[in-house]
């Protein structure tokens, strides 16, 4: 198994007035290809500050993180739109779905990032819609799906550009039980049969059993947990 | 999906605020179409043609007459194609209120020089050159008043009196109907003899009202008018030449500074959909913030988003615009139609000027929250951290 | 009273938060004020020119032109008709025994406007040596009237103003003659004072007139004999003329202009106030939804929807009505009393000042109002029957 993804003496500071204060210092991280980690710790930990890095969409204040071999620390904003738009699938707590798109435009919208002509475009957002299961609900707006409709849909449009990494904040923290098990499920097959590397912030420790691996992030530090 | 439809989605996510700017927009091209139409009026007076006529008339004031010997000695300057002359008739039908816009003309040459705005068939005038007391009018006029060829009908003047009766109504009959030879000729007029007129005035005989030269070439108006006007310095009755066009212009002109209160108007109208449009383009972005977030998090780069952006503030622009125009331009024709009032019309060049300023409107409402839409930091747009 | 005292509560905490959405507000107070602006601008324009032909002219004047002509321009009047006139019954004597009266002459000369530069034609009256005597109200405000018989004229105050080349002293020419202004005149911002003065028998000749005028002017013994006076005229064959009292006149002459400017202006109005309508509909929307939370937590507090309602409306007539006091206070302080000119019936220019009535600017207000109260209605509903659940759940 190879290393996907890896921080090295990661630190994230920021200033706030005459206080520096310190999300966290000195972190080192491998994650595998095909891994499908949880990532749990009391709020304001830096859980999310974490999973920003992971993204390209915040950057470390010092520190190197490497995917596949590329410096992503050494990547100008383009660089990194491009690189998240080739390898990067989101999903979030809130699911932030475009209320003005309706489900299958929603599911689109990265492939607006390739090449890909209308008729291919189309028949991917079918592909993902079928496996999330929402084939029907294709011509739906989110004003009209309940929550667990809208975060597989959510999850449709994470996967539709085939990336190689999905990085998931509380996805399920908005949800009931049962409609979580099935979110997670599916993240568990997407791990499984897609072979998805898998990175998901949680404070649900049910929600954490679905992974493979659990971290445990307080005051900066890791503290691994074998999965239950 | 295409990037015009997304947004155009986004554009509308809100319809009813999407329909009140539309409509704002809407009324302010709408006010510009049909003032640019008015002014466009204005600035055309007299229509296209006649390029190389010139207006000869007493240089104390227009209302002031010329002796009627002028018209052989203008005939014969240089330059000169043909020349003609013309008294107002001052004219009204039955009663003082129904004004007819009438003319005492020289028959020969009068409507051959206005062949580019009249039209009148060989037959008809010849049928006036026969007859002493016939009338042309134009078809306008006559489809007013219902007056057909052959019928009998009296004007009245308010300045002259008719020494044969003592009244001051003259009677005719309507040899020809003229019809309009150019889209802007007015066919609200009516012409008789000028000998009919000069042989019962019990005033303001042998005078010339004003006279009408066409020269061989529009370059040498100049040189015509100056050589006119020096024939006729130091005289009773000194002239003012001047091209038809300038005249016509001096003379509305007066009404009033018409192109500044237009452009006052439309520049009130422009700041307020300004202001409207401007600050509810800046905080419909700003509800979206997330959303712009997402975007970036997906991986679209931030100039796209920021073209996006502004394309929907040029989009909302040329939606409301572009329909005014054509309204107007409806409007505009159905008020020539009423008034009568040549280039009363939305042309190429004001069409231009309104979808630059469409343009620029989009721009101008949309390049903040463009602006705002580039800089967005992901992580502040998404929320809490 | 419950109702009184939620309404004057949610009212007074919705006008207080307006500071929060100031940009939006002010720009319909704007879109408002603009609406009302033109309005007023146009009918301000149409009132002072009918103002100036409504004060001009007195009803113990009568005033005679030939019968048809409609305008003194084109009338004729010969000398004998006007010593024919004076023999008439009901016309003011004077001391000598003979008639008040003033032959007059109107020709139509040059002259250039000040603002633009442009020529613009003005009126030149010949009067006779009474013509000043029928004159209420006249006054000499520099220099003196003209000698009889001299090429000199007198200017009246508005034109001066409005044309150049006229000031006190400037020598002119004016036909076929040069003459010299020696003083100008006011007579109460009448249609006079944008006349040029002159001898009558100067000006026929000059002119070319012969001894035929255009009209004629006498003193009435009082309004009433001005039936005497159309009478004698009726029944003399020699006088084909028409009686008209110089007030009459005058007022008639106004009605195509003002009636163009008016017919000119409300649809202009109407047109903006439209599209400030949407902009003020699209303001009300967006502070109920900004609003929304707090709504919504005044319903779970017991409050009615009524309050929401009227406070809605409210900030909507608020905005409307500050945009209509801003529009008219800008008419008056920078057009109001505003001097200029336009083509009169007689083809010459009437000077005339701007004039911003009370009357005109309740037009103003009742427009601004009725655009507050359309564009703050149906958000005010909206505001009134937000569902609670919603209104929480959004943003």
């Amino acid at each position: 198994m190879t290393a996907l993804i890896s921080i090295q003496g990661g630190a994230k500071r920021f200033v706030k007035g005459r206080e520096t204060i310190t999300i966290f210092d000195h972190l080192d991280m491998t994650i595998e290809a095909g891994d499908f980690i949880a990532i749990m710790g009391p709020s304001g930990s830096g859980k999310t500050t974490l999973l920003n890095l992971l993204g390209g969409i915040d950057r470390a204040t010092s520190g190197s993180i490497t995917f596949a071999g590329q410096r992503l620390d050494q990547m100008s904003e383009g660089q990194l739109s491009n690189w998240r738009a080739a390898n990067v699938g989101f999903i979030f707590q809130f699911y932030n779905l475009m209320p003005a798109l309706n489900a299958a435009r929603n599911v689109e919208l990265p492939l607006l990032l390739t090449s890909l002509g209308s008729g291919e475009r189309r028949s991917r957002v079918e592909t993902a819609l079928k496996i999330v299961g929402l084939a029907e609900r294709a011509k739906h707006y989110p004003r009209e799906m309940s929550g667990g409709q809208q975060q597989r849909v959510a999850i449709a449009r994470a996967i539709v550009a085939d990336p190689k990494m999905l990085l998931c904040d509380e996805p399920t923290g908005d949800l009931d039980r049962k409609t979580a098990d099935e979110i997670l499920s599916m993240l568990q097959l997407l791990n499984k049969e897609m072979g998805k590397t898998i990175i998901m912030v949680t404070h649900d420790p049910e929600a954490a059993r679905y992974a493979s691996r659990v971290l445990h992030l307080d005051k900066g530090r890791f503290v691994e947990q074998v999965a239950a | 999906m295409t990037d015009f439809s997304l947004i155009l989605a986004n554009l509308f996510s809100r319809k009813l605020r999407a329909i009140l700017m539309l409509v704002a927009i809407f009324f302010a091209f709408l006010i510009f179409g049909v003032l640019a139409g008015v002014q466009n009026g204005f600035n055309n007076i007299g229509g296209a043609a006649g390029e190389n006529r010139l207006v000869t008339i007493n240089k104390i004031n227009f209302t002031q007459p010329m002796p009627i010997s002028y018209i052989e000695r203008i005939r014969a300057v240089e330059g000169v194609a043909r020349a003609s002359y013309a008294n107002w008739f001052g004219g009204y039908y039955q009663e003082g209120k129904n004004q007819i816009v009438t003319f005492a003309i020289d028959p020969e040459f009068y409507m051959d020089i206005y062949a580019t705005d009249y039209k009148l068939s060989a037959d008809q005038r010849a049928a006036f050159l026969a007859d002493r007391s016939g009338l042309l009018v134009g078809q306008k006029l006559a489809e007013r008043w219902g007056w057909k060829l052959g019928d009998r009908i009296p004007l009245s003047s308010n300045i002259y009196t008719n020494k044969n009766t003592g009244k001051q109504t003259w009677d005719f009959t309507i040899v020809g109907i003229l019809e309009p030879a150019q889209e802007n000729a007015d066919t609200s007029v009516a012409f008789f003899h000028h000998a009919y007129f000069n042989e019962s005035v019990t005033f303001g005989q042998d005078t010339a009202g004003w006279i009408v030269i066409e020269t061989t070439d529009k370059a040498l108006n100049t040189d015509v008018s100056k050589r006119v006007d020096a024939m006729f310095a130091n005289s009773p009755a000194e002239t003012a030449t001047d091209t038809e066009k300038a005249f016509n212009q001096a003379f509305v002109g007066q009404l009033g500074n018409i192109t500044l209160i237009v452009t006052l108007v439309v520049g009130a109208a422009f700041a307020t959909i300004l202001m409207i449009v401007g600050n509810t383009m800046v905080m419909a972005v700003r509800e979206r913030t997330k959303e712009i977030g997402v975007m970036k998090t997906l991986g679209f780069p931030s100039g796209r988003i920021f073209k996006m952006v502004l394309g929907e503030s040029l989009l909302l622009a040329m939606l409301g615009g572009l329909p005014a125009l054509g309204v107007a331009a409806v409007l505009l024709t159905m008020m020539r139609k009423a008034v009568g009032f040549p280039g009363l019309a939305l042309t190429l060049d004001f069409t231009a000027l309104g979808i630059a300023i469409m343009l620029a409107l989009g721009l101008l409402t949309g390049i903040v929250p463009a602006w705002n839409a580039l800089r967005l930091n992901i992580v502040t747009a998404l929320g809490r951290q | 009273m419950r109702i009184l005292n939620q309404t004057i509560a949610v009212c007074s905490i919705n006008l207080r938060s307006l500071p929060e959405r100031f940009w939006l507000s002010f720009s319909t107070v704007i879109a408002v004020a603009m609406v009302v602006t033109v309005l007023l601008g146009f009918l301000a324009l149409a009132a002072g020119f009918k103002r100036t032909l409504d004060g001009t002219g007195s009803d113990g004047i009568a005033i005679m032109l030939r019968d048809g002509s409609q305008q003194e321009v084109n009338s004729v009047v010969m000398l004998d008709q006007v010593r024919l006139i004076g023999e008439a019954p009901g016309i003011v004597r004077k001391d000598d025994g003979n008639p008040l009266i003033s032959g007059e002459l109107y020709v139509i000369v040059d002259g250039v406007r000040r603002s633009t530069g442009l020529k613009a034609n003005l009126p030149l009256r010949g009067i006779g040596k009474d013509g000043a005597a029928l004159r209420d109200g006249l006054t000499i405000t520099q220099g003196r009237m003209f000698e009889p018989g001299s090429n000199e004229i007198v200017v009246g105050e508005g034109l001066v103003r409005e044309f150049a080349g006229f000031d006190l002293g400037s020598e002119v020419r004016l036909g076929t003659g040069t003459w010299k202004v020696v003083g100008v005149f006011s007579m109460n911002g009448a249609v006079f004072e944008s006349e040029l003065w002159g001898d009558a028998t100067v000006v026929q000749s000059l002119f070319r007139r012969g001894s035929s005028f255009q009209t004629v002017r006498v003193r009435l013994e009082t309004p009433e004999a001005i039936e005497q006076l159309r009478e004698y005229v009726a029944g003399e064959p020699r006088l084909k003329l028409e009686v008209f009292s110089e007030k009459g006149y005058f007022a008639g002459q106004s009605s195509n202009t003002v009636k163009l400017i008016q017919n000119a202006g409300w649809p202009l109005a109407i047109a903006m106030a439209l599209g400030a309508l949407a902009g003020a509909l699209n303001t009300m929307y967006s502070s109920v939804a900004s609003r929304s939370r707090e709504i919504a937590t005044l319903r779970c507090l017991g409050f009615g929807g009524f309050p929401s309602f009227a406070a809605t409306l409210l900030e909507s007539l608020v905005l409307a009505g500050i945009g209509g006091l801003i529009g008219s206070l800008g008419i008056f302080l920078f057009f109001d009393g505003f001097s200029t000119s336009t083509l009169g019936q007689g083809f010459t220019q009437i000077v005339f000042s701007v004039s911003l009535t009370p009357d005109l600017v309740k037009q103003g207000i009742m427009l601004a109002l009725l655009v507050g109260l359309i564009g703050g209605f149906f958000p005010a509903l909206r505001a009134a029957r937000l569902p609670i659940v919603a209104a929480y759940a959004q943003g």
